[in-house]
């Protein structure tokens, strides 16, 4: 069973016949963004989230309440921030188990030629969350694109006056995968980002 | 039928749960919009051969009345990599496709212009500090579109003149200037108009020799992006996006 008002809606859609976990977490979003008078004729579970889900005032993950689940969850490393493109990301890293930070949301990522400048995305708000001064490190875990890239490297410029650690997650190949089909590019940034194992 | 050539891929727009549409310049075909299934899919056999700049080898099928072939291999002949590598030259990159996007039609085949836009890259790819091989490209874009301003003497009665009308593409006179039916112009110096007809005439690889100012470049530069702009009836988002980040960032847009 997931948590929260999202990871009960995703669990409702899994019940159903030949959705798997992915189609839920799929259409669990889709609904989010689908015209209200169309979520209202589907299930109770559907408008429930529909009424309730809105953005979380500090990380904009999607919440129920003025904050989310992980922002006021004091048992969580208040010193970091895992910077995502989407509220969906979160649900993908927090299944791996291996953060305990904070969050924030950019809702997007930057595209010149799409006429996504910075100010469009939630980038001044993370500024602010850090000049509060209680943040040690800022991860950026936006997409291993070219978009995600530029934004992670406007994001730690707009960070590099406060003096702390940010980093970028790391690149490399898929697990389960095969070194055989790994283009250039991947296979460059994995051999760049190498570690030692003794 | 299965159409094999090479592009570069300019644009790519997300479909569904993982799908794209994306864009590509083609050296046989011209400017095509080809659907990828599933690329966003992290063990993708697109890998990173869909991401802006990436000159490959594709393969796609559907014919002309297709209106969305199928891009079923694309395998990197030169990844760009470089341009991907840092804001500012990202930026200054984005700019020559998003320039060829809103100048050249679907399926309009320009070969030397592919080659010129994939030596542009490769001059960026080089030297990504300079502006000049922006302006270069852009005004041979114009030319291979059909689009090229006329700066050489009053357009009506071939006198000399420097006032560039928007409206009309040229130069007008005084003596021509028709008061009240022109109000977008720009005055431009003479040194501007020269630089303009010698990149406009000059082959391509000869162009390398020329090396203009930098008060020059962007005299002739703002011309051109209005002109751009103008003729496209569309503004450059990426002169808008890189006006934003200066304005946050002041020069300090840093590289690695
Ligand atoms: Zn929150
Ligand atoms: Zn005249």
């Amino acid at each position: 069973m997931s948590e929260g008002i999202i990871g009960r809606l995703i669990d409702a859609l899994t019940s159903l016949p030949g959705i798997g976990r992915k189609t839920a977490q799929r259409l669990a979003f889709f609904i989010l963004t689908m015209p209200k008078d169309q979520a209202e004729a589907i299930a109770s579970a559907i408008i429930d989230v529909k009424n309730k889900a809105c953005f979380c005032s500090v990380c904009f993950n999607i919440t129920s309440s003025e904050t989310c689940e992980i922002c006021s969850n004091q048992s969580r490393d208040q010193s970091k921030i895992c910077v995502v493109e989407e509220p969906s990301n979160i649900m993908v890293i927090e299944r791996a188990r291996v953060f305990d930070g904070l969050y924030h949301v950019l809702l997007g990522s930057l595209s010149p030629i799409d006429g996504i400048t910075p100010d469009r995305l939630k980038i001044e708000e993370l500024r602010q969350r850090v000049a509060k001064g209680n943040i040690t490190e800022v991860i950026l875990a936006t997409n291993p694109n070219t978009k995600g890239e530029m934004t992670a490297q406007y994001v730690a410029d707009v960070l590099k006056p406060f003096n702390i650690a940010v980093s970028r997650i790391a690149y490399g190949l898929p697990m389960g995968g095969d070194i055989e089909f790994a283009d250039e590019v991947t296979m460059s940034r994995s051999l760049q980002g190498r570690k030692s194992i003794v | 039928m299965r159409n094999i050539t090479e592009g570069i891929i300019l644009k790519s727009f997300p479909l569904g749960e993982a799908d794209l549409i994306v864009t590509i310049y083609t050296l046989d075909y011209g400017l095509v919009r080809v659907f990828a299934k599933s690329p966003r899919k992290t063990k993708s056999r697109f890998g990173s051969s869909l991401e802006p700049f990436s000159y490959n080898k594709i393969t796609f099928l559907g014919n002309e009345d297709n209106n969305l072939p199928r891009l079923i291999q694309a395998d990197i002949i030169y990844p760009f990599q470089s341009l991907r590598d840092n804001l500012k030259c990202y930026i200054k990159s984005t700019e020559i496709l998003e320039v060829t996007l809103n100048l050249q039609p679907e399926r309009l085949i320009v070969k030397e212009l592919f080659y010129i836009l994939l030596d542009t890259l490769k001059k960026l790819d080089s030297e990504c500090n300079t502006n000049r091989w922006n302006l270069f490209y852009k005004i041979k874009l114009l030319k291979y579109s059909g689009l090229a301003p006329e700066l050489s003497g009053c357009v009506i009665c071939n006198c000399a003149g420097r006032t560039f009308y928007i409206h009309e593409g040229a130069v007008i006179c005084e003596d021509c200037f028709i008061k009240g039916d022109y109000p977008r112009k720009i005055s431009l110096s003479q040194g501007a108009i020269n630089l303009y007809i010698t990149i406009l005439k000059w082959n391509w690889d000869n162009l390398h020799r020329i090396k203009p100012s930098d008060i020059l470049n962007s005299e002739l530069n703002n011309m051109i992006d209005r002109h751009i702009e103008y003729r496209s009836e569309r503004n450059l988002k990426t002169k808008w996006f890189n006006f934003k980040v200066q304005q946050v960032m002041g020069s300090s847009v840093t590289t690695p």
